[in-house]
C-alpha cells in the first residue's frame, strides 16, 4: 500500500525534512535542526507539527450527540458546543481501548444542529467510523498543531482569531478568507492550538507560520514531548488488552453514564481491581529504556516498558511501564536494556512539570 | 553528504583513519544523519580484543539503537571520553570530535580491503 501524504508534503520537502511511515502516512520525523532542538523549541517558544495524519470524522445531525454519548466513554454532557473533549472508544467485550480520541464540538447557535469532528489516531479511523457513523473528511484538510508557551502569541501575529482560542475551546476562525476550525488542544504538555485548514490553503498558512518565527517539528519531537508530559500513545500505553483503568485514565470514563460501548467490562474491572497499572520510571544516566525492556523489583521481573526515551529537558532516561498495582511512587526498580541493568525509580508523571 | 577523500569506510557506515598500526574509527555523516540526534554512546572498553565485524558497542538516538561493528581486528587502545557527556558530537562533528575509539590492528591487511571514498559514495547513493 502506498503511504498517504499530507497536503503539506511540499512544505516538508522544501524544509528538507526526513520522513517516516506512521500509521500508513509518510510524515516528517524531523527537520535538519534535529529532534532535540525541536523538542526544546517547543518547551521554550513554539513549534508547528503537521498532524494531518490524525483522522477527522464529521458526525452531525439531530442524533449526533446521542450517538457519541452512547458510544464513547467520557460524558459529553459535561461540555457544550465550542468545546473539545478527550474520550475513548472501548472494546465491547473486554473493555480495552480501541482508540483514544479528541472530539471537537463545533460552536453553533441554539437553533442549529450539532456538528462534531471526531479525531482518532491515523490507523484507527476506520474502526471509529464503523462505531460512530459519520463521514471521513481527513483528506479534505490539513491539521497544524502549534504548541509551546509562545504558540498563541506568535499565531496571533498571522492569524489573530486563532491566537485567541482558549484551552480546550473550539472556534470557527477565518484566515485570509479561508474558513478554519481551531481547537485549543495538543499533545505536548504545552499550551497550544490545533488548526484544521482546508487542504488547498494549508501550504500558505504553514508558510506564514514559518515566517512568523515558529520552528517546524517532526514526529520524533512529538513523541519525546508527549513522553515527558506523561501522555499515552495508542499502540503503546493504550490498545488491545489495555483498559483506561490500567492506563490511569479513569477520569476519561463517565462511570455514572447509563451506557457506552464496553461499559460492562469496564465496571467489572473497576469492581475487581486492576492487575497492573501504568507508571513513570526515571532511570539514571543517558541510556534510555525502550519499549519491551523488562522492569525488575528486587531482581524479580514485574513488568514491561511501553515507551522509553531520553528526556531532553531532564537529561536522563524516562519510561512508562505496566507493573503490578502495589508498585507505586518512590519504589526503586531496575530496567533491563538489552542485558544492561539501569537503576531507576517510579516517579510522578508528568515527568516534566507544567 | 560529506565523505572525506582521505578516509576509508565500511559498509556499516563507519569511517576509518590510519596512523601506523592504529586506526581511529567513527560513524559517517550518512550514518549520523539517518540515526538522528544521538543521546548516548556506550564507551568501548579499552583493552577489549575484537575480530573484524564484531559488534562491540552501541549508539542510541532519539529514534533507535544502532550497533557499532569492528571494521578491523585488533585491540581497543583508546575511547573518546568526551562522548560520555556530549554524545551529540557524533552529529555535529562525526569525522572529528565525534570519533569513537582507536584500535591497534592485529591484521593490517584488513585495512586495505576497506572501501575508499568513491566506493563508499557509490554505496550511499546506490
Amino acid at each position: 500500500m502506498t503511504a498517504r501524504q499530507s497536503p503539506l508534503v511540499a512544505q516538508h520537502r522544501a524544509l528538507d525534512a526526513q520522513f517516516v511511515d506512521f500509521g500508513g502516512w509518510e510524515m516528517p520525523i524531523s527537520y535538519p535542526t534535529g529532534t532535540i532542538a525541536e523538542h526544546m523549541a517547543c518547551r521554550t517558544s513554539a513549534t508547528a507539527f503537521d498532524v494531518s495524519h490524525l483522522g477527522s470524522i464529521r458526525v452531525e445531525g439531530d442524533d449526533a450527540f446521542a450517538r457519541l454519548q452512547s458510544t464513547l466513554t467520557n460524558d459529553l454532557g459535561k461540555v457544550s458546543p465550542g468545546r473539545a473533549q478527550y474520550t475513548h472508544l472501548l472494546d465491547a467485550d473486554d473493555g480495552s481501548v480501541r482508540d483514544d480520541i479528541i472530539v471537537w464540538w463545533h460552536p453553533r447557535a441554539d437553533d442549529e444542529p450539532d456538528v462534531f469532528d471526531v479525531m482518532p489516531n491515523a490507523s484507527n479511523t476506520e474502526r471509529v467510523v464503523d462505531a460512530l457513523g459519520g463521514v471521513d473528511s481527513t483528506a479534505s484538510r490539513a491539521v497544524i498543531a502549534v504548541q509551546g508557551p509562545d504558540a498563541r502569541a506568535i499565531v496571533a501575529t498571522v492569524f489573530p482569531e486563532a491566537g485567541a482560542v482558549g484551552r480546550f475551546r473550539v472556534a470557527h476562525c477565518t484566515w485570509e478568507s479561508t474558513p478554519c476550525t481551531v481547537g485549543g488542544t495538543g499533545y505536548t504538555g504545552e499550551p497550544g492550538l490545533e488548526i484544521a485548514v482546508p487542504a488547498d490553503a494549508a501550504g500558505p498558512l504553514w508558510d506564514a507560520l514559518m515566517v512568523a518565527g515558529i520552528t517546524p517539528a517532526g514526529l520524533g519531537a512529538r513523541d519525546t514531548l508527549r513522553l515527558e508530559a506523561g501522555l499515552p500513545l495508542h499502540g503503546h500505553e493504550l490498545g488491545p488488552g489495555i483498559t483506561p483503568l490500567q492506563a490511569g485514565l479513569n477520569w476519561v470514563v463517565a462511570w455514572d453514564k447509563p451506557s457506552f460501548v464496553g461499559r460492562d467490562a469496564a465496571v467489572a474491572e473497576r469492581e475487581r481491581g486492576v492487575t497492573r497499572h501504568l507508571v513513570g520510571i526515571a532511570t539514571e544516566g543517558r541510556r534510555p529504556a525502550r519499549e519491551g525492556s523488562v522492569v525488575r523489583v528486587d531482581g524479580d521481573d514485574v513488568g514491561v516498558v511501553s515507551s522509553g526515551n531520553f528526556s531532553p529537558v531532564l537529561g536522563h532516561g524516562i519510561a512508562m511501564a505496566f507493573v503490578p498495582p502495589e508498585i507505586g511512587i518512590g519504589r526503586p526498580v531496575t530496567v533491563d536494556v538489552r542485558g544492561k541493568e539501569l537503576d531507576g525509580s517510579v516517579v510522578e508523571m508528568p515527568f516534566v512539570p507544567k | 553528504m560529506n565523505i572525506p577523500d582521505e578516509l576509508r569506510y565500511s559498509s556499516d557506515h563507519e569511517w576509518i583513519s590510519r596512523d601506523g598500526n592504529t586506526v581511529t574509527i567513527g560513524i559517517t555523516d550518512y550514518a549520523q544523519d539517518s540515526l538522528g540526534d544521538v543521546v548516548f554512546v556506550e564507551l568501548p572498553e579499552v583493552g577489549q580484543d575484537l575480530a573484524a565485524s564484531d559488534t562491540f558497542t552501541e549508539v542510541e538516538s532519539t529514534k533507535s539503537v544502532s550497533d557499532i561493528y569492528a571494521p578491523v581486528s585488533g585491540t581497543i587502545s583508546e575511547a573518546n571520553p568526551a562522548l560520555e557527556d556530549q554524545p551529540e558530537l557524533l552529529n555535529t562533528d562525526p569525522y572529528g570530535e565525534g570519533w569513537i575509539c582507536r584500535i591497534e590492528m592485529s591484521d593490517p591487511s584488513q585495512y586495505d580491503a576497506l572501501l575508499d571514498a568513491a566506493a563508499y559514495r557509490d554505496l550511499t547513493e546506490g
